[in-house]
């Protein structure tokens, strides 16, 4: 049974604060609740207050901005970016993210600002969105902050959010013509055993600059500079390619990967390697598209 | 200090009024407060979808799913599903092709189907079998729930016989 707590629902940001400050510091705020309320269950978690994030309109929405950005509101659920025509549109990659999330139920309650702000080591969102360079912004009672991933994640369950600040919205930059990007998993449980993020662009029959991002591997989300190095200058099809692929791979044999219930953490680099190739021709095939 | 909330849900078409604590899941209220015990809790994580039920529509988990959150919303049960006296076509499809055996997963299931035809009314395979992908079911082997739910996209809703 999950323990006992007051319910706020603030309908601004500002109440939201005040509702924070009236706890004392004793409340987290409430999303979707599908890993919240998990928590407090297992009695890892307790708090005298939650206060409910769901009635703030600010924080709900997905837009496309004038500046090409994408912005998603922090409560949108997973199955409103998976269902969304804007999404769609902007960064497919991501509704194909958003798609493969844990169940539909799940889906269908929890939220992307949640899931990033509970940084769960195997989040889909977090990993794809690194490679995207993405941002956070974060809504304080002292002002707004917007971070990458890479600042906003700093642990396993760990963020740089404060205890009263609130994840308002992500914005996902838009690709630029010639540029494609991918994300592929492997999954025996709800959530990823490896999973691998790719943005590249191709000009001239070579893919020109890459960025690789791993997930599930390690504590955190991390970008592997090296593997990404490797891809870069590669030709787009043939062995030149296959060669690019398979140094890449053994650059992910570097990954600081940790063994868990999926497995060793030889294996998990080995499916990550596996993962790499499929979501290099993937992001490959978005960029030519999109050339 | 832990206030109780007023809530409105609207529960398989009536209307009900209840002051509840806000710890109380979606799933304690349909079962301990209205006795509506065909929604089952089994893992209580949000994995097997035994406590499937529809909110707006949506399938959740009732079992972490807060009830104050269902408030001012529609919420249907299995138990809503038959009217008039008569099955739903995707109950009725169940049991003609014997999609359940112990039965405990079944009320989740037949909850997640109905959003799926909700959603799909001629849905694929690969739809039907996406949208189950979170059902656990330890007896059937899913193949017959499958069969199940296809079918009943097709059947006009009368009883009769399995393939009708």
């Amino acid at each position: 049974m999950i323990p006992r707590f007051s319910l706020a629902r603030p309908g601004s940001l500002e109440e939201a604060f005040a509702d924070f400050d009236r706890s004392g510091g004793d409340a987290a705020y409430l999303a979707g609740g599908t890993e919240l309320l998990q928590v407090m269950k297992m009695g890892l978690g307790q708090f005298g207050t939650l206060i409910d994030l769901k009635g703030i309109a600010e924080l709900r929405g997905i837009a496309r901005l004038v500046s090409g950005v994408l912005r998603i509101g922090a409560t949108t659920t997973h199955r409103e970016i998976e269902r969304s025509a804007i999404v769609a549109g902007h960064t497919p990659g991501l509704a194909s993210v958003e798609a493969r999330i844990a169940n539909v139920r799940v889906r269908n309650t929890g939220t992307l600002g949640g899931n990033l702000a509970f940084a769960e080591p195997h989040s889909d969102p977090a990993t794809f969105l690194l490679a995207c360079s993405a941002s956070v912004v974060l809504a304080g009672p002292a002002g707004r902050r917007e971070l990458g991933i890479a600042d906003f994640v700093l642990g396993p369950l760990f963020t740089a959010r404060e205890p009263n600040e609130i994840v308002v919205e992500v914005l996902v930059p838009a690709a630029a013509p010639d540029e494609g990007r991918a994300y592929d998993r492997i999954a025996f449980f709800e959530r990823p055993a490896a999973s691998i993020a790719v943005r590249l662009k191709v000009a001239d029959g070579s893919i020109s600059t890459a960025t690789v991002a791993v997930g599930s591997l390690t504590e955190t989300p991390i970008v592997v500079a090296e593997a990404g190095a490797l891809l870069g200058g590669a030709p787009i099809h043939g062995v030149g390619f296959d060669m690019a692929v398979s140094a890449a791979a053994v650059a992910l044999g570097g990954v600081d990967a940790v063994a868990d219930l999926n497995g060793s953490a030889d294996f998990k680099r080995h499916l990550a390697g596996v993962l790499l190739r499929r979501a290099t021709g993937a992001a490959m095939l978005e960029a030519i598209g999109n050339a | 200090m832990h206030e109780a909330v007023e809530v409105r849900l609207t529960v398989n078409d009536e209307t009900r009024a209840l002051r509840i604590e806000p710890r109380e899941t979606l799933a304690d209220v349909l079962r301990d407060r209205l006795s509506l015990t065909g929604t089952k809790v089994s893992c209580d994580a949000q994995v097997c979808g035994a406590c499937t039920v529809l909110v707006d529509g949506l399938a959740v988990s009732s079992c972490t799913f807060l009830a104050a959150d269902a408030d001012g919303r529609s919420v249907r049960t299995v138990e809503g599903l038959a009217s008039g006296g008569r099955l739903s076509p995707v109950q009725q499809a169940f049991i003609d092709y014997a999609a359940f055996q112990c039965g405990f997963c079944t009320p989740g299931m037949l909850m997640a189907a109905t959003a799926i035809l909700e959603e799909h009314p001629r849905p694929t395979r690969e739809q039907v079998v996406r949208g189950l992908e979170g059902n656990l079911c330890r007896c059937t082997g899913y193949d017959p729930i499958i069969v199940a739910v296809l079918a009943a996209a097709v059947s006009d809703g009368s009883d009769g016989e399995a393939g009708s």
